[in-house]
């Protein structure tokens, strides 16, 4: 009697069995997890081991992180530089990530100018020092408002050095920027200065590099030429409800899950987070059509969006897609938000706000 | 106190309607425009180009009472700093947030004249030999900065001046176009490098291009790459009692530094 063999069986090739010169079949592989670990491939790792050039990427952070736009102009000088050109990342204030992965070759750090503190002499002079110094190809900037734009317009001002800001479009051989009100996508050389606009590059990168720390050198301000012009009177935070959703840096969204909005407006003062909505809950009239966030309401671009009661549908996650840290309150551990945030408590929307602004106050009380 | 900075200058440059395409002001130098005459009874309004430009009349309805033209030349940033070598205060507009200028005109600017400049300014106020000025920030953070004068001063695009369009004062200004020749002050031999207009070329708009790395995958790692989850996803809680999960949260708020207690 001839076995049968069972025809809905689960292929079980392994990983080896697909690489196998000799095993010439061609078959779509789903169901074993192996294989799964083979679609994203070890990184390799891009560091030029004798570099003959440097080209030098500027960029404040912001509470010891870059942003997203940072991270795409490291990624720009990565990916243009060639083999014997290594990426020197100059970070101006604190760094506590690793910037192996965003692919830069070395770093070197500036605690001292955080971009809180306005000193456009000093940042100068020191960014002034590095480059006599390196003599980097080219200086790449993201161009925002946190001090790079300004520092790299200066720079190239100063200087006399070609520069093209708020570039769209880069490659090994041009740059492109919009000019005439937009009606024009004006095109030049790769110049010494490039101020990149965000998401010009992708940051998605398929190598690594060492990100090796170097000392950054002892800069003697006293003797720069440039003189204290500039006086910091301080910085001020406007509270909460005053900005603009699209400016605001913390925000805390309501979605249908949410029984008590009251609870929830008292949550997000207690954070000084500004108030948004999903589309259902506007919907319903609960809050103003501009409250909403998503494919067609506001894109926000917080370092922080808290969604609460939100099941995370397409169309709302476009409008989130900047946020640096999605925090995800949810009874549903299966909804699509998870994928999404960064962290996701399971449990009633209710229940974990109530709790958190007990643990926020304490927090607050430890503090005073 | 009103007039105490001496001397002061607005540049303003001719904007477009953005569906219409008509010629009028330029919202950015309209705010410059009325911060000055907040500081100043009486500013000199500068404008390279063309004199007839029918934008110009746009700011005569914004309280200019006279605009000087300096004629378009080689060297822009040369022949409008021949103009502003006695000026005080230098006010302009910054770059539109939507990037459809380079924003370097006023870096350009202060250090031909060597003086110290401010972008992204919302308000200004004098201050004796100082100028006190609230600096645009993302995310809402506002900053106070003295600068010492004489200075440029950008403005930022949502300055919170009002601006007061008469159109009967459209026809009254006067237009007064300055010769070149009284323009040339000196002529700058490595000027070739600095960016101007010589290094672009100008193509029709089209939807840039975005750089993306060039990753050499197989037809199976791409397949695999297409049909496996990339989403990442988070840490998930699932376990312990709301207090807890609250602790959760804060912890996570606190390793990255999003609140400050
Ligand atoms: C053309 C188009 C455009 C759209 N544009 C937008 C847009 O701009 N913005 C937008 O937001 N939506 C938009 N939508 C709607 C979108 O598809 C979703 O319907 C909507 O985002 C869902 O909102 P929600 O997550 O608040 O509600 P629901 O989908 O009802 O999800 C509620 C979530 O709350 C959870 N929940 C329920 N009770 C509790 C509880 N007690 N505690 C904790 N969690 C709980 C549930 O598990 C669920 O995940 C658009 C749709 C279309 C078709």
């Amino acid at each position: 009697m001839t076995t049968r063999i069972n025809p809905h069986r689960l292929v079980q090739a392994s990983p080896a069995d697909l690489k196998h010169p000799s095993n010439n079949i061609k078959r779509i592989v789903l169901s074993t997890a192996q294989i799964a670990v083979e679609a994203h491939p070890a990184k390799w790792l891009r560091t030029p081991s004798k570099p003959k050039s440097r080209v030098l990427v500027i960029a404040h952070s912001d509470r010891g992180a870059l942003d997203d736009h940072a991270l795409q102009t490291i990624a720009a000088a990565a990916i243009l530089a060639d083999a014997e050109t290594a990426v020197l990342a100059l970070i101006l204030g604190e760094l506590n990530d690793d910037l192996s992965s965003a692919a830069a070759d070395e770093v070197m750090i500036l605690p001292a100018l955080d971009f809180q503190i306005f000193q456009p002499d000093i940042e100068l002079a020191s960014v002034l020092a590095i480059i006599e110094l390196l003599k980097p190809k080219h200086i790449f900037l993201p161009d925002n408002l946190i001090g790079d734009g300004d520092l790299g317009r200066r720079l190239a001002a100063l200087k006399k050095l070609s520069v093209a800001t708020h570039v769209l479009e880069i490659d090994v051989q041009h740059v492109a920027s919009a000019q005439s009100g937009g009606c024009v996508l004006a095109q030049s050389n790769l110049p010494e200065v490039i101020l990149l606009a965000p998401n010009a590059v992708d940051a998605e990168l398929p190598f690594t590099a060492k990100a090796t720390r170097i000392d950054a050198p002892t800069i003697n301000h006293a003797a720069s030429p440039y003189q204290a012009h500039y006086q910091d009177m301080g910085l001020q935070t406007s509270a909460a409800e005053d900005i603009a959703l699209e400016d605001a840096d913390f925000i805390v969204s309501a979605g249908n899950g949410v029984q008590n909005l009251a609870t929830l407006a008292s949550l997000a003062s207690s954070l000084n987070a500004a108030v948004g909505a999903s589309r259902v809950v506007v919907d319903d009239g609960k809050f103003p059509r501009d409250k909403q966030i998503g494919a067609t309401g506001k894109t926000v671009t917080a370092s922080t969006y808290m969604a609460i009661g939100i099941s995370g549908a397409v169309q709302h996650l476009q409008g989130i897609k900047d946020c640096r840290h999605v925090i995800a309150i949810n009874k549903d551990a299966s909804a699509p938000i998870v994928k999404r945030a960064n962290l996701s408590v399971i449990g009633d929307a209710e229940a974990v706000m109530q709790a958190l602004m007990i643990e926020i106050e304490k927090a607050k009380e430890v503090v005073a | 106190m009103k007039d105490s900075v001496k001397h002061i200058a607005v540049l303003v440059s001719a904007g477009r309607h953005p569906v219409s395409g008509e010629p009028r002001h330029c919202h950015n130098d309209s705010l410059a425009l009325a911060l000055g005459l907040n500081l100043a009874s009486k500013v000199q309004v500068l404008h390279a180009g063309t004199p007839s430009n029918p934008a110009l009349q746009d700011y005569f309805a914004l309280g200019a009472t006279q605009i000087d033209v300096v004629p378009n030349s080689d060297d822009i940033i040369e022949s409008l700093a021949a103009q502003l070598t006695d000026a005080n205060l230098i006010l302009t507009g910054t770059r539109a947030e939507s990037g459809e200028d380079s924003g370097l005109l006023p870096y350009l600017l202060a250090a031909k004249l060597n003086v110290p400049i401010v972008a992204d300014a919302l308000e200004i106020k004098a201050n004796r030999e100082q100028l006190e000025v609230l600096q645009f920030l993302p995310k809402g953070r506002r900053r106070r900065v003295l600068v010492s004068l004489p200075a440029v001063v950008a403005v930022h695009p949502s300055a919170a001046e009002a601006l007061h369009f008469v159109h009967a004062r459209k026809n009254l200004g006067n237009i007064n176009t300055l010769h070149a020749s009284n323009t040339k002050m000196q002529t700058i031999i490595d000027d070739s490098k600095q960016a101007d207009s010589k290094q672009w070329r100008a193509k029709p708009a089209r939807k840039p291009i975005k750089l993306i790395a060039q990753t050499a995958q197989t037809g199976h790692e791409r397949l695999m790459a297409a049909i496996s989850n990339k989403a990442k996803g988070g840490t998930v809680v699932n376990e312990g009692n709301n207090v807890e999960k609250a602790q959760v949260i804060l912890r996570y708020l606190r390793e990255h530094q999003l609140i400050e207690f």
